[in-house]
């Protein structure tokens, strides 16, 4: 008994010590970034390593004093939720459609919606650019948010589908002789069911998203439309140099919204990613 | 509360045909049952029925109405899926329900129904429970409750019994028909076991192949069986058959050798015996063979007899005991042998 209780805590203390270190292996790049962004300028690019740098919020008051980072904060926020927004609205009924219904060309409509995907983007970036100048939606963030949402709406609808594809149809089948319209069969009976997939498609949206740099650049020339990805760019160049830890924390607050959403969500996540392969 | 008719129905997927030729004519509150091997087009048959499945061919009606062009969700007809279908993220409560909603029962009368319906499958405990939480026999009875609560024109079942253990088949076996009695609404149920059509049916439609091989009542089935097919599938163990010709009025296979048969001089037969008319002879008999199998079931004992190549099964006593290998000998009832043409499998006698 004694001897099968301590096998057991050891077997705990192996298994902690194993994910401690995968941990660690995966968190040590974040907090190297915190890390830069909590020193001072001349303590980042050294001849001699520094173990212990000195604490400091230089970055911190210079990236919300002379900056606009509210602002760029807002419009990525706003930009980033509307386009995962209408990828949603769109994508489900195209999802359900491509999953249940029977029409001619059913299977060419989905692999070509997923073959958007495999285009290099600078292709459409010129025709974008002037689709937008002549929309007037230059430089605002409903251009960022209908361009992010084109960008994910191919593999969100993919996501989508493959999840509804697990569905199985008697589920419908009930719904349906119980008395139930198509899009009441969506609504109560599909979205509920998949919904851990849906939030799964959203999150990864959102994370291109936030990365999304190309095309934000191409539509954003003043601080209306700048977002945190465009934020870093502007480290880069100018009078000071390359601001590194100005770069490092922008990064990190860049970052930190979506950890915590995932940290959130968590448990609809992990069933998300794995329900498609498992037919549960 | 509704008459159904198929008339000529058929359905085909391009070249690949579910049913074809389906002519049927159910009466009110009448329990039908689909008897056939897996694959035979039941659930098919079912489906166009409840309007999920539009027919290729022919006519659905319903009370006289031609149906075919009519949706699923107009029909008023309940059915109970093979897998229950619940809806995992509602509660038993929110399942039941669901009909009642999606058919604008008023919100005061709902509550009232949903506890009568749980009450008749004796579910009234487990409503606030998720589908994940239930047992299967209690899944099972969530999706009859589902079905009744809206006391619909049609139930249709699709091999609901199918996932239980036999003990608790047998219990909601009684079920299903009590209840179908007392709420006196015409029902299709869809089966591959025979036990269960028997012991349910008004009448039995045993299909095969995508065809339906005969209409009748458990007895007629029984007694009367149409062709090999039905009666190779009616009866535990099924009715033997020897396949043989006539000869001089005797009909003669290995090992098999029975005088007196006036039909089909000449020709190839395949001769039908059921188990129950089998008997174990001491002397002269219909067949001699070799015991090849015994086994006791308590109130009696199932005696194999291997004949030629052909291995024949006999309802013996209980008491009956025989070595493997030992000579056995095996009268029939003359009085209830089966003659079908050899060719068509179609009953002559
Ligand atoms: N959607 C479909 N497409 C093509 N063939 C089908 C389809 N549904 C059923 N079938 C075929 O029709 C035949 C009858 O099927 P089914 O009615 O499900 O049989 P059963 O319920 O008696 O087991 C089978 O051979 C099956 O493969
Ligand atoms: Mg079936």
């Amino acid at each position: 008994m004694a001897s099968v209780r301590r096998k057991k805590g050891e077997n705990l203390l192996v298994r902690y010590l194993i994910l401690g270190g995968w941990a660690l292996f995966c968190l040590v790049p974040v907090l190297w970034f915190l890390s830069i962004g909590l020193r001072p300028r001349t303590e980042i690019i050294t001849p001699q390593p520094i173990y212990w740098p000195t604490f400091s919020l230089d970055a911190w008051h210079m990236i919300w004093e002379d900056w606009p980072m509210w602002q760029y904060l807002r419009n990525s926020v706003l930009a980033i939720l509307g386009s995962v927004l209408i990828d949603l609205v769109l994508a489900i009924p195209a999802a359900y459609a491509l999953a249940r219904y029977e029409f001619r060309g059913r299977d060419d409509i989905a692999f070509y919606i997923l073959s958007t995907r495999m285009m290099a983007p600078a292709i459409v970036a010129i025709p974008i650019f002037f689709l937008f100048r002549n929309l007037g939606l230059l430089d605002t963030i409903w251009a960022l948010m209908l361009v992010y949402a084109a960008i994910n709406l191919s593999f969100v609808t993919w996501i989508i589908r493959s999840y509804m594809l697990d569905i199985p149809k008697e589920l419908e089948d009930a719904a349906r002789t119980d008395g139930a319209s198509d899009l009441r069969i969506l609504w109560e009976i599909i979205i509920p069911a998949i919904l851990p997939g849906i939030i799964t498609a959203a999150v990864i949206a959102m994370i291109f998203a936030i990365n999304e740099f190309l095309f934000t650049l191409l539509i954003a020339s003043t601080p209306d439309a700048y977002t945190m990805s465009m934020a870093l760019a502007n480290f880069t160049g100018g009078s000071d140099g390359v601001i590194y830890n100005a770069i490092a924390l922008v990064a990190f607050l860049a970052f930190l919204p979506v950890f915590l959403v995932v940290v959130a969500i968590q448990k609809h996540l992990s069933r998300g990613l794995t329900m498609g392969a498992v037919k549960g | 509360m509704a008459r159904i008719e198929l008339q000529n129905v058929e359905k085909r997927w391009g070249a690949v045909v579910g049913v074809r030729d389906v002519d049927l004519d159910i009466a009110d509150e009448e329990l039908v049952v689909f008897l056939g091997p897996s694959g035979c087009g039941k659930t098919t048959t079912m489906r166009m029925i409840a309007g999920l499945e539009d027919p290729s061919e022919g006519e659905i009606r319903m009370d006289g109405e031609v149906m075919n062009e009519v949706d699923a969700r107009d029909r008023d007809v309940a059915m109970v899926f093979q897998g229950y279908a619940l809806y995992p993220n509602m509660t038993i409560y929110e399942n039941i329900r669901f009909p009642l909603r999606m058919r604008d029962v008023p919100k005061a009368d709902q509550d009232r129904l949903i506890r009568e319906a749980a009450a008749m499958v004796e579910l009234e405990d487990y409503l606030d429970r998720k589908p994940g939480a239930l047992s299967g026999g209690q899944r099972q009875r969530a999706a009859l409750a589902r079905a009744i609560v809206r006391k619909p024109q049609v139930f249709l079942m699709d091999e609901p019994l199918s996932n239980l253990d036999a003990k608790l088949r047998q219990a909601m076996r009684v079920q299903i028909k009590h209840l179908q009695r007392q709420l006196r609404i015409t029902t299709v149920y869809v089966t591959h076991d025979q036990i269960e059509a028997m012991t349910l049916a008004d009448r039995i439609v045993v299909m095969a192949g995508g065809s339906i091989q005969q209409i009748g009542t458990p007895d007629q089935i029984y007694r009367d069986p149409a062709n090999t097919f039905v009666a190779g599938f009616i009866g535990s163990p099924p009715m033997n058959l020897i396949e043989g010709r006539v000869e001089g009025g005797t009909f003669s296979a290995p090992g098999i050798s029975v005088p007196g048969l006036s039909h089909a001089e000449g020709r190839a037969v395949t001769l039908g015996v059921r188990p129950e008319d089998c008997h174990v002879a001491e002397g002269a008999a219909h067949l001699t063979g070799h015991v090849y199998g015994i086994e006791p079931t308590g109130d009696m004992t199932y005696l194999t007899v291997k004949a030629g190549d052909k291995l024949i099964e006999v309802k013996a006593d209980r008491d009956f005991r025989a070595d493997l290998d030992t000579p056995q000998g095996v009268t029939f009832d003359m009085d209830r042998l089966y003659l079908f043409a050899g060719e068509s499998g179609e009953r002559i006698r």
